[in-house]
């Protein structure tokens, strides 16, 4: 079996950043020879994880540290931010009838990670968050 | 790496084809909303939303599109997704939008649907 592949960025906050972290996936994921379909779902699960991320940081320049750990059968996504953190269990879960009759239609990004993933971990205190995200890739 | 965000339009009959391509990001949606918005108020209430050359999508664009499907359910409109990618299919079903709008493997077929 190929051993792990690893792959560290960290994340300045300008647009669409969260583009670079995926060039980088694909790249692993190629050499890998891992299936699109599994591909396309981490794409999914880099892009909300770096976008909240940021949006919860509450830093005037903040910066995402991510990290992407990948064999044949699993990849391990590891994203840190060093803001104010916040309580996973305080977010409601959003639900579409509610969404459609509300000003507010954000806050997907965590359901995303939870349902597309094969396992989430949130650990997040004042000194900012740390998600880790196990997506199986056979 | 996935391209910058573009729209083209396009009218068959009393269809509003929108065709995305790049990323579908919070500018993305933004304008897919606003362009919406010009024909939903010369009466428009029938759209296809093609997404062949979309491959990237984020929740934050994607929510624009309940926007969307809000003010057409308000006026017995319809929504009808085009040429999907999986990943982006398998997201817009976690957020149940699929509840309100339908989805089709090619626009031709969408618009077979809405005739």
């Amino acid at each position: 079996m190929e051993p792990n592949i690893k792959l560290k960025m960290t994340l300045p906050r300008i647009p669409d950043i969260e583009l670079v972290a995926i060039e980088g996936l694909d790249r692993m994921a190629r050499h890998m020879g891992i299936p699109e379909e599994k591909i396309g779902e981490a794409h999914v699960l880099v892009t909300e994880a770096v976008i909240n991320a940021f949006e919860h940081s509450g830093q005037s320049r903040p910066v995402v540290r991510i990290e992407f750990t990948m064999n044949q059968e699993k990849l391990i996504i590891f994203v840190r931010d060093y803001g104010k953190g916040f309580d996973p269990g305080a977010v409601e879960q959003p639900d579409i009838d509610k969404k459609l009759s509300s000003g507010h239609k954000r806050g997907w990004g965590l359901k995303l990670m939870e349902t597309m993933s094969d396992d989430l971990l949130i650990e997040s205190d004042d000194k900012g968050t740390r998600i880790t995200i196990i997506k199986n890739l056979k | 790496m996935e391209a910058e965000f573009a729209l083209k339009t396009e009218v068959r009959g009393d269809v509003l084809i929108m065709a995305t391509s790049g990323y579908v990001n919070n500018d993305g949606g933004q304008q897919i909303a606003s362009v919406f918005e010009e024909y939903h108020a010369k009466g428009f209430s029938r759209v296809v939303m093609d997404m062949k050359e979309s491959k990237v999508v984020n929740s934050i664009g994607i929510s624009f599109l309940i926007e969307v499907i809000e003010k057409l359910n308000d006026n017995n409109g319809k929504l009808i997704f085009a040429n999907l990618a999986p990943s982006i299919e398998k997201t817009l079903s976690i957020m149940g939008l699929f509840n309100y709008a339908a989805k089709e493997s090619s626009v031709d077929k969408a618009l077979a649907a809405l005739a």
